[in-house]
């Protein structure tokens, strides 16, 4: 966790840098004198916060000390760090389930009970009838209560005809029970068997197999299935006694996923695959203030999948809604097939040998001639290595000045769009290598238990390094989207385009170092696992800082 | 198996009632997924004296799932396309219910030729004539079931075919005379949904002319 201290002082580098910029507004040599500048600046802190790093984190043991901050801690200690993941500050909502919903819809219905005279089921078809709503319910409930009974179908029209009471009864005596009957007659299979056989109060009678076929069927609508014939409702009761299994449980579900998809204001599935958690945000009204000054409203499922709220997609700081819908949509048009051809083989630049990636570092090594080359420009490492890591940035110098026909522009748009969506897909493909590298961190751990007796908690460390592996991945990912769409000759963009190179070089520096395999090797580099990781994190926040800058002011404008 | 079962029967069923003018025939002996139906336009409507035929197409799940049923007849109805003869109607999507039959289903389309659901189209052009103009509306279907529901008089090819989607023909000339193609002029009445025309009315005349020269 990091001090207000050192995110002021952060702060404090970049608005330096930033002023300085945009005092200064004349010529291209001193952008780069202060990019330069920037970089230098940028070590520095580096190395003081590493220190304040090291402190904090021997303070408390290094214990889970992100866990959750977005919902228990006070605003005053956690703002600065959300501001920098541009994620919406103090954001209260919970994470349930399916399950915990119906208790509480449960709950409410017993409040309601007093009112009403009838069972809850019944009570919870009517609610659900309302969607939920109280106050209309009882309006029309007052009105015309045998009439709403009726419609739901959890009355028979009939019944509420005197005269044909006698008719009913003596319907009842079977209904709702299977019946075994000898050479039925189903007029919905047109078959003519000894079997069990279902109705209601209605008289409705078909044969179990035809009525166990049709509930199935309804089972995924979310809505009360009625009888085949009219529309008196089946109970959870009946349903279980046709299909013979509590499948009841299944209407339920979803007909709380359709209660979901419903109020999608405050409710949202989380995205994930198999993922059934939803979250539930009570208070949206502060989301478009923050949307406009873009800020995305990131959310944690208590299975720590993060998406954003508003539009379900995964993180995308510095992106916001609006780009990332954008970007996407574009990628899906253009680069459908493009997409698997571009990101899973390279040749390798020397010996031409076809080379798939199977870890997440950028930094190549033929397997065959042993050149070491860069994954994202295909030319030797060496100038990446220890400088700072230049595969970021597209030379756009003379882009406007030398499209001349719009034949030229759109063709040069196409590359620049080509360009950027290799190097986010490029980023794309390494952050789900590190995902399963990170699958592979929880073994890591426990060999480390064993072979160097390091206790669990020490060996955190580790899963701590692929997380923010990840998150600074995710960052750069995005922040490709915002790039595309920014203004490439203006000062903050090139600022942007800095930040992007420095964080490519600390995120491949801290993925190098995760491919360490032997036990020792890693508890001897303990210190730089804590260094980079950290080193990744500001370069992060920095990043996300700055984008949401260039969306603010207008530089970055998603057309 | 319940599922041939079931149409056989109601193929019977369809036999044994006569009065119904209602028709259940396999397009194919070999395939009972394949059918086609046939029923009479509903009397005083423009559909009167028609006979309509429909396609029917069974799923596997049948009856739990409904048929799909499409008009192979050209008919001017608002519920109907009348490029396609695909159906707009509930009972054929989600309000299916395993108790209706094919015939069940063929009268509910005869019942939906006698009152349309303008407010939920299936040609949005058709609608818009039957809500702004309901006698010309009414012109048209009628000439459209005399033109393609009729067994006995065959179509004689020399119907307008500025009549044949209701616009009135001393427009069409009007513009012909002015130098136009006449398909291209009523391929643009018939996207803005003009039948009829006030030579004065300038506003729509010039909004046809912008159409026009696009």
């Amino acid at each position: 966790m990091h001090t207000a201290a050192v995110d002021a002082e952060h702060e404090y580098v970049y608005e330096d840098d930033f002023d300085g910029n945009s005092f200064d507004d004349t010529s291209a040599e001193k952008y780069t004198d202060m990019a330069a500048g920037k970089k230098r600046n940028s070590i520095m802190s580096q190395e003081s916060e590493f220190e304040i790093d090291d402190q904090l984190y021997s303070d408390d043991d290094g214990t889970d000390a992100y866990n959750d901050y977005t919902l228990v801690e006070p605003l005053s200690t956690v703002s600065a760090r959300e501001l920098n993941q541009g994620t919406v500050p103090n954001l209260k909502y919970e994470c349930l389930t399916a399950q915990s919903i119906f208790e509480k819809m449960v709950e409410r219905v017993n409040h309601l009970k007093l009112i009403f005279n009838i069972c809850t089921e019944d009570l919870l078809s009517l609610m659900q009838h309302f969607d939920w709503n109280e106050e209309r319910l009882l309006e029309s409930w007052t009105d015309k209560m045998d009439d709403l009974l009726v419609e739901i179908g959890l009355k028979n029209a009939s019944e509420t005809v005197s005269g044909t009471q006698i008719d009913a009864s003596n319907g009842t005596e079977t209904a709702r029970t299977l019946n075994f009957r000898n050479n039925f007659s189903c007029m919905i299979c047109c078959e003519e068997k000894t079997t069990n056989t279902f109705s209601l109060e209605c008289g409705h009678e078909y044969c179990i197999d035809c009525y166990r076929h049709y509930v199935n069927d309804k089972l995924n609508s979310g809505n009360i299935i009625s009888c085949i014939g009219c529309s008196l409702a089946l109970k959870n009761d009946d349903i279980d006694k046709i299909t013979g299994s509590p499948s009841s449980k299944k209407l339920m579900m979803s007909s709380i996923k359709s209660f979901v998809q419903k109020h999608n204001k405050n409710y949202r599935w989380c995205p994930f695959t198999d993922c059934n958690y939803i979250i539930h945000l009570k208070d949206t009204s502060s989301l478009d203030e923050y949307a406009r000054l873009h800020y995305s409203p990131f959310v944690k499922c208590s299975d720590s999948h993060r998406f954003c709220f508003s539009c379900a997609f995964e993180i995308h700081a510095p992106a916001d809604c609006n780009v990332t819908a954008l970007w996407v949509n574009k990628s899906r048009k253009e680069s459908a097939n493009l997409n698997w051809v571009l990101s899973n083989t390279k040749e390798c630049p020397k010996c031409s040998v076809n080379i798939e990636k199977d870890g997440g570092c950028n930094h190549m090594v033929c397997s065959g001639c042993k050149y070491e080359f860069c994954w994202i420009c295909e030319r030797d490492w060496t100038p990446h290595g220890k400088s700072f890591y230049q595969c970021t940035l597209y030379k756009s110098d003379d882009d406007k000045k030398n499209a001349k026909t719009s034949l030229e522009v759109a063709a040069k748009t196409l590359k620049k769009y080509t360009f950027y969506y290799k190097m986010f897909n490029a980023q794309e493909e390494s952050a789900k290598l590190d995902w399963t590298l990170g699958q592979a961190v929880g073994a890591k751990v426990r060999l480390l238990q064993e072979k160097m007796g390091v206790s669990w908690i020490e060996g955190q460390f580790l899963a701590e390094s692929v997380r923010t592996l990840y998150e600074g991945r995710t960052a750069l990912k995005w922040s490709f989207a915002v790039a595309y769409y920014s203004d490439a000759s203006h000062n903050l963009t090139k600022i942007f385009v800095d930040n992007q190179s420095l964080l490519s070089a600390a995120v491949e520096d801290l993925s190098e170092l995760l491919e360490i395999k032997e036990p020792a090797k890693i508890m001897d580099r303990k210190t730089d696992f804590y260094n980079k990781a950290g080193y990744v994190e500001n370069r992060t926040s920095a990043l996300i800082e700055c984008g949401r800058d260039l969306l603010c002011k207008g530089i970055c404008k998603p057309v | 198996m319940s599922r041939a079962k079931r149409i056989m029967k109601e193929m019977q069923a369809v036999k044994d009632d006569p009065e119904a003018h209602i028709t259940l025939e396999f397009v194919n002996e070999s395939d009972i997924h394949h059918l086609k139906g046939t029923f009479q336009g509903p009397p005083e409507t423009p559909y009167d004296r028609g006979q309509f035929v429909v396609d029917i197409e069974v799923p596997m799940e049948y009856p739990f799932k409904p048929p799909k049923m499409k008009f192979d007849t050209k008919v001017y109805h608002p519920n109907v396309s009348s490029v396609t003869g695909a159906i707009c109607l509930d009972i054929l999507k989600n309000a299916w219910s395993p108790v209706i039959t094919l015939k069940s289903a063929l009268i509910s389309l005869q019942a939906l030729l006698q009152s349309p659901e303008p407010n939920d189209p299936q040609d949005a052009e058709v609608a818009q004539h039957y809500l702004k103009d309901r006698e010309s509306f009414n012109k048209t279907a009628a000439l459209w079931t005399k033109l393609y529901a009729s067994s006995g008089v065959a179509a004689n090819g020399s119907v307008e075919e500025s009549e044949l989607y209701g616009i009135d023909a001393d427009i069409v000339q009007e513009f012909e005379s002015q130098g136009f193609a006449k398909d291209k002029i009523i391929e643009v009445l018939r996207r803005l949904g003009i039948k009829k025309l006030d030579p004065n009315d300038n506003n729509s005349v010039n909004r046809v002319l912008e159409e026009l020269l696009k």
